[in-house]
């Protein structure tokens, strides 16, 4: 049995609110779905539940589902590398940053989307024009969080460091990276969802495949049942990969305790 | 003669930030020269924005001079001499991120110590400093008087002859102070080492020191030097006794008026040491 003491402890606890939210949105859906909306617009989510199988019986999906993965991986990793280069450079050496920040941030600011069919025109309709716009949205948060990151190192680390011995390598090696991990971090979980609008944007444009591709035929045939169980499947994706960045951005933030 | 060879000899430096019309132009420090006699403790004092800092970062080749020259154990001194000579910063140099006994270690794989001999030495120096306990924590979780006492024990593993040591116990509440100082003295009264020691506080530097060098207002230059005669471990008696206030009011005496001058200038330099620094700085105590 569950003591009155113990179920108050519960009810104080962040997540017994969190989970009342989102139980409450979801019976609101169902009860929204099932008897006020249109059939072809929305599904409920019992009948999204239910229709999984389905869902990845659909010939096509479940190659779609690792194609779009397979793009955000490589993207997100591209786009970290040249983030982290890019940002360190600028973040460290005061000219470049006055020259070369401000471009940064307008294009940052640009609404991409004006500019995606040059994208297409470059590098086809296949996989490689969705990285490229994967990363064009995710580089961009990157660079500017690790330049700031690397930009509030006190001076008195790098005298010190450079006082002892230190060589070039040392110091981007034990100041300058240990220094940047927390904003780069910050950085790489805007990247990500940077990431997934500029993959999914991309497909959504003009493809033949990936999980883009697959939302607009069902939302052109009317099939909200399995348009819903793709963006669901989307959503853990999305939720999943964050989770990882943040498990790992933990393990280097031990001194911060 | 080896023997007469000073620890560090300072030749008619100058130093200036920035070029004359800049905002931030500062004459630093004026023909200024100095030896440090193997084994003693050299105090610097002088008013704020005198140049002590800035001539113990030359000293220690963070940065090179304006004009003159330094030379540490004979060798003049272009750039960083990790071989030679070890830091103590006033702030806590101390990598947060790293534990107490990383940072020790650390000190030395700059310094390129087998890796082999990194342990034993860290142990030592954590040892010699009382920190032994407190070795795998982090910088955050010490006090400011553990943090310092964490610097020295990284700058004592390094085993050079030399310590330049910048307001190290500025940070610190007085009685944390005077304890570390009694600390120092008996640590340095061991191991014959040469210090330089940057200090505001007149007390701690006829306490500590074996020499005084009392710098003028900006642009600083050495304006006299006091010797304290008195051996070393010093014990806290020292520090009640007629000799003890007769120095420290010398001392006053002459800093009284540089620093009314100093008091009157506001402009301070941006930064103390080196060019190998972020983009921007804030604004600086110096």
């Amino acid at each position: 049995m569950v003591t009155t003491g113990e179920l108050r402890r519960l009810m104080r606890h962040p997540g017994f609110a969190r989970l009342g939210v989102v139980i409450l949105l979801v019976v609101a859906w169902e009860i929204s779905a099932r008897f006020f909306l249109d059939r072809d617009f929305i599904s409920p989510p019992s009948t999204v539940l239910t229709s999984f199988g389905e869902l990845f019986g659909t010939p096509g999906v479940p190659s779609a589902l690792w194609l779009t993965l397979y793009e955000i991986a490589i993207g997100f990793a591209l786009s970290a590398i040249i983030g982290a280069a890019i940002g360190l450079a600028v973040g460290l050496n005061r000219l470049a940053h006055q020259s070369f920040m401000p471009i940064i941030l307008l294009l940052y600011g640009l609404p991409q989307i004006t500019i995606l069919p040059i994208f297409v025109l470059v590098f086809g309709i296949g996989a490689a024009s969705k990285i490229a716009f994967g990363v064009s949205h995710g580089m961009f948060p990157i660079m500017i969080a690790v330049a700031a990151g690397v930009q509030k190192i006190e001076p008195v680390y790098f005298d010190s460091a450079r006082s002892m011995g230190a060589s070039r390598w040392h110091l981007l090696r034990y100041v300058i990276f240990p220094h940047m991990i927390p904003s780069f971090f910050t950085g790489l979980r805007l990247g990500m969802s940077g990431v997934l609008l500029g993959v999914l944007l991309a497909e959504l444009y003009v493809s033949t495949a990936g999980i883009g591709y697959f939302t607009s035929i069902f939302t052109q045939n009317f099939d909200a049942t399995k348009l819903i169980g793709l963006v669901s499947v989307l959503a853990a994706i999305a939720i999943a990969l964050n989770e990882v960045v943040r498990r790992v951005e933990l393990r280097y933030a031990r001194w911060r305790d | 003669m080896a023997s007469a060879q000073p620890a560090i000899r300072v030749n008619g430096v100058s130093h200036q930030f920035g070029e004359p019309g800049e905002a931030r132009y500062v004459q630093a420090l004026l023909d200024t020269s100095l030896d440090v006699t193997r084994g003693e403790l050299l105090c610097l004092i002088g008013p704020s924005g005198c140049g002590k800092s800035t001539l113990l970062g030359i000293m220690g080749g963070l940065f090179a001079p304006t004009t003159g020259a330094v030379a540490v154990a004979g060798k003049p001194v272009r750039g960083p001499m990790p071989r030679d000579l070890a830091f103590v910063f006033q702030e806590s140099a101390l990598f947060p991120w790293n534990t107490v006994r990383e940072n020790v270690m650390l000190g030395m794989t700059f310094q390129g110590v087998a890796k082999a001999e990194r342990g034993a030495r860290a142990r030592r120096a954590l040892e010699a400093v009382g920190l032994i306990d407190f070795a795998e924590h982090y910088p955050g979780q010490l006090s400011g008087g553990m943090r310092q006492r964490a610097a020295l024990a990284r700058a004592l593993s390094l085993e050079t002859d030399i310590l330049l040591m910048d307001e190290p116990f500025g940070a610190l509440d007085e009685q944390t102070r005077m304890v570390l100082g009694e600390d120092l003295s008996v640590l340095l009264s061991r191991s014959n080492k040469t210090i330089v020691f940057v200090t505001h506080s007149l007390g701690e530097a006829v306490f500590l020191a074996d020499r005084v060098a009392v710098f003028s207002a900006r642009p600083g230059t050495i304006k006299q030097i006091i010797v304290v005669d008195e051996p070393h471990p010093r014990k806290p008696s020292f520090m009640t006794a007629p000799k003890f206030h007769a120095l420290r009011d010398q001392l006053y005496g002459l800093l009284h008026d540089e620093i009314r001058k100093a008091m009157s200038e506001t402009t301070q330099p941006r930064r103390r040491y080196g060019q190998t620094g972020p983009a921007e700085t804030d604004g600086e105590r110096v």
